[in-house]
């Protein structure tokens, strides 16, 4: 005995082999764009990966980077990179963090919120090399040259807008429950800010903030005109100092091939990095 | 007319009132949502307020424990009296206040914190206690909202990690660590399965002899279950108040018949 | 009842009126008894202590009322919750009509002792069916409180024999009435006392079927023997 076959009202059946059409399609293309995406980054890295670790050696973190055609490594550059990027992070999260904690919790609405808004989305949109030209002229020429201090200067202005726009997202998030059932043991703002909201949204700003330092890693355009570059240990950050990026730059354009090597070791370390806090960033953002 | 009057509804309460509602008006804005209630909330009995969505039930709670204050826009006017005093007056100290009446909220918010930490968070703020003090009045609390055996191995986890209806009783139990004198329910049991829901209930039914409970729910069924005295809202107005029984038997207005009857609209 | 409810008040309620219940059961059962000893010895002791005990039944079913209507509109019960409240509800109004019943024996045997004709009357035949009847109600509410359903079939089976013993004695009353028609009036009384005790068999036997229906979740009033057989099985 066969099964009765179901009966369905008429134009339902081709409406619905319509749509599984439609549907077969959007699957294909989306399939193919994320194809399309994959295959640029597998290249990128497969060409990163096999171009630098052709100069990974000891050498590369303990020497100072070479003359053309000469030996060395690019010391000098991790540790400015490191330092002006720790520098930045550590003065842009805090201003960013608060300034988010007012937008949320103290000023939602008003005009002082909404021009703080405005000014952020300016900043976060604004091109790197204007920020690097704005410090140039607000930092290095004042102070009669070229410093780490005003690199940190540019790339914590970079962090500001991120960590900001990330807190007050992640901060909006939190839903007014939890908020009032804090309030509603009695508790006073600050400590429900503290122990409560900021609590609550703790992983999201995490992530904001390593998002922040992925991106500020691998800026150039800022420190060309801020920190420029040196080709010895500066002692401190009062003087010019190198940074991964602006070497990179400077190497991969010259003609040596020394030179060309350890730019693509350079491009390595950071594609690495910026790969392993992307990561870092995605696993703390899934842990919440 | 003077305000201190008691409405005609005290005359079926017999215990005495705990908070006492007189000339209340309330307003979001220019919407006027609370319309001169009069009220009586008796002493160590279970109060529901019932009605149909946007009727006021939930403002009147949250004026209780001045909630509303947390937004610019929300006034109260008139009188609240708690055991005798204006508690909207300016002079009440609201962080005490909200000590004494805790809150109970619609979806459970577990505090991003361990269970023990979700306790002890609100006792801190009021009381210092040594390490073994605050053992104690963990476990006391959650002994009290029927928690302790389930969560008694697991109180450095997250609060998060309960069930829904194991966090509301976390909730409750986090209300109670504070030792207030009333119990505030927004719609507790509105995101919880019938066995939580059962469960709080009869928690409800334990609770009352120590504390005073107000319960608002859009579940009259609940209301006629777990409430000693009913109050019906509509647009902003008291329809009625009375003893639950009598409510859900013969009640006195034929709004109220109608809308427990579902007759409604 | 057996189980508990998350919702111990309830439980406690349901003990209550169940109680409460089976107590109006003991007092109709004693209105019974005394009804009985009122007609087996003419006493008007025993017919003033029906009338005495009828006060409190009918006070005590208008309170079982109350309590039920109050369960049944704040928990409102469901499946055997609902089932045991019908059946408390049907089995009190019952037990009431049987306390009516008793009380109408003790009226017709003070009219009996009235009318002087106590020695003449054959109302010894009646004795079998009025210990019939008394007993089938204290099993029926012995059966409730256990439910116990084969306990209540036997009740249905047992009540066949109450009418049975109506139907001879109705006609051994007017086979005397005919020998002698000065005992008429007398008689009648003896009639309507024995339609009474044939109304509480029947009473019993409604008791008996809310049992069944409370157990089984079937309702067995007006089916056959065969069907309730099946149905208890």
């Amino acid at each position: 005995m066969m099964a009765p076959r179901p009966v369905y009202p008429p134009g339902r059946l081709s409406l619905h082999a319509w749509r599984r059409r439609t549907n077969a399609l959007a699957l294909t293309l989306s399939v193919a764009a994320m194809g399309f995406g994959l295959f640029w980054l597998g290249w990128i890295l497969w060409e990163t990966l096999r171009l630098g670790l052709a100069g990974m050696a000891l050498s590369l973190f303990t020497q100072v980077t070479p003359a053309p055609n000469d030996a060395g490594g690019l010391a000098n550059a991790i540790v400015g990179s490191l330092s002006m990027v720790a520098l930045a992070t550590a003065v842009g999260t805090p201003i960013g963090m608060l300034a988010g904690i007012y937008l949320v919790e103290y000023r939602p609405r008003g005009a002082l919120a909404a021009a703080t808004r405005f000014v952020n989305d300016i900043l976060l949109s604004a091109p790197s090399i204007v920020i690097g030209l704005f410090i140039f002229e607000a930092v290095v020429a004042p102070m009669g040259g070229f410093s780490g201090w005003a690199g940190a200067a540019a790339l914590a202005l970079i962090v500001i807008p991120v960590v900001l726009r990330t807190t007050e997202n992640t901060l909006k998030l939190v839903p007014a429950e939890l908020r009032e059932a804090a309030y509603a043991l009695g508790a006073p703002k600050w400590r429900v800010i503290l122990a409560i909201t900021l609590r609550a949204a703790r992983a999201g700003v995490v992530t904001g903030v390593l998002l922040a330092v992925a991106r500020i890693a691998g800026e150039t355009a800022p420190l060309l005109f801020t920190a420029l570059n040196n080709q010895f240990w500066a002692s401190d950050l009062a003087h010019p100092t190198a940074s991964l990026p602006v070497v990179i730059f400077q190497f991969a354009m010259s003609p040596y091939e020394n030179w060309q090597h350890l730019a693509w070791a350079g491009v390595l370390l950071i594609t690495l990095a910026v790969l392993g806090l992307n990561i870092l960033a995605r696993a703390l953002a899934r842990g919440r | 007319m003077p305000h201190s009057s008691a409405p005609p509804s005290a005359i079926e309460v017999r215990s005495t009132p705990k908070i006492s509602v007189r000339q209340l008006n309330f307003h979001y804005g220019k919407f006027h949502a609370l319309k001169n209630i009069d009220l009586d909330i008796p002493t160590h009995q279970v109060t529901a307020f019932i009605g149909p969505s946007g009727c006021g039930k939930s403002t009147l709670l949250r004026v209780f424990n001045r909630m509303f204050e947390l937004y610019p826009d929300q006034r109260a006017q008139g009188q609240v009296l708690l055991d005798g005093e204006d508690l909207l007056a300016r002079t009440h100290d609201v962080a005490l206040l909200r000590a004494k009446i805790g809150m109970v909220f619609q979806k459970p918010t577990p505090f991003p914190m361990s269970i023990y930490d979700n306790i002890a968070f609100g006792v801190r703020l009021f009381e210092r206690l040594s390490l073994a003090d605050m053992d104690e009045r963990v476990e006391w609390a959650l002994r009290k909202a029927a928690l302790w055996d389930e969560v008694k191995d697991k109180l450095e986890q997250s609060g998060a990690s309960l069930s829904g209806g194991q966090q509301q009783r976390l909730c409750i139990a986090r209300g109670i660590a504070v030792q207030p004198e009333v119990l505030l329910l927004d719609e507790p049991c509105s995101a919880l399965d019938p066995i939580s829901t059962a469960r709080i209930e009869e928690l409800m039914a334990e609770l009352k002899s120590e504390y005073t409970v107000v319960i608002v729910t859009h579940n009259m069924q609940q209301a006629a279950r777990c409430s000693d005295y009913t109050a019906y809202m509509y647009l902003g107005e008291l329809i009625e108040f009375g003893a639950t029984e009598r409510m859900f038997f013969k009640p006195r207005r034929k709004e109220t018949e109608d809308y427990i009857t579902g007759r409604f609209g | 009842m057996s189980d508990k409810h998350l919702s111990s008040q309830f439980d406690s309620e349901l003990n209550q009126v169940s109680a409460r219940v089976m107590e109006l059961g003991g007092l109709v059962e004693a209105q019974i008894r005394h009804a009985v000893e009122a007609l087996s010895q003419f006493s008007l002791n025993a017919a003033e202590q029906v009338a005495e005990l009828e006060r409190r039944v009918n006070a005590m079913e208008v309170e079982i009322d109350h309590q039920l209507t109050t369960i049944i509109a704040r928990r409102q019960p469901t499946a055997r919750d609902l089932r045991l409240l019908m059946a408390f509800s049907k089995a009190t109004a019952n037990l009431e009509r049987m306390g009516d019943e008793a009380t109408r024996m003790a009226r017709m045997v003070r009219s009996i002792i009235d009318s002087g004709a106590v020695r003449t009357l054959p109302s010894g035949e009646l004795h079998v069916a009025a210990e019939l009847a008394s007993g089938l109600l204290r099993k029926a509410l012995d059966a409730f409180a256990r439910l116990d359903t084969k306990a209540a079939l036997a009740i249905l089976k047992e009540d066949d024999r109450i009418d049975r013993e109506f139907d001879g004695f109705v006609r051994k009353l007017i086979t005397y009435m005919m020998e002698d028609p000065r005992t008429i009036s007398a008689s009648l009384d003896l009639l309507f006392l024995a339609k009474a005790i044939e109304r509480i068999g029947d009473h019993s036997k409604n008791v008996a079927e809310l049992i069944i229906y409370l157990v089984e979740g079937k309702d067995v009033r007006h089916t056959t023997m065969q069907d309730i057989e099946s149905v208890v099985q």
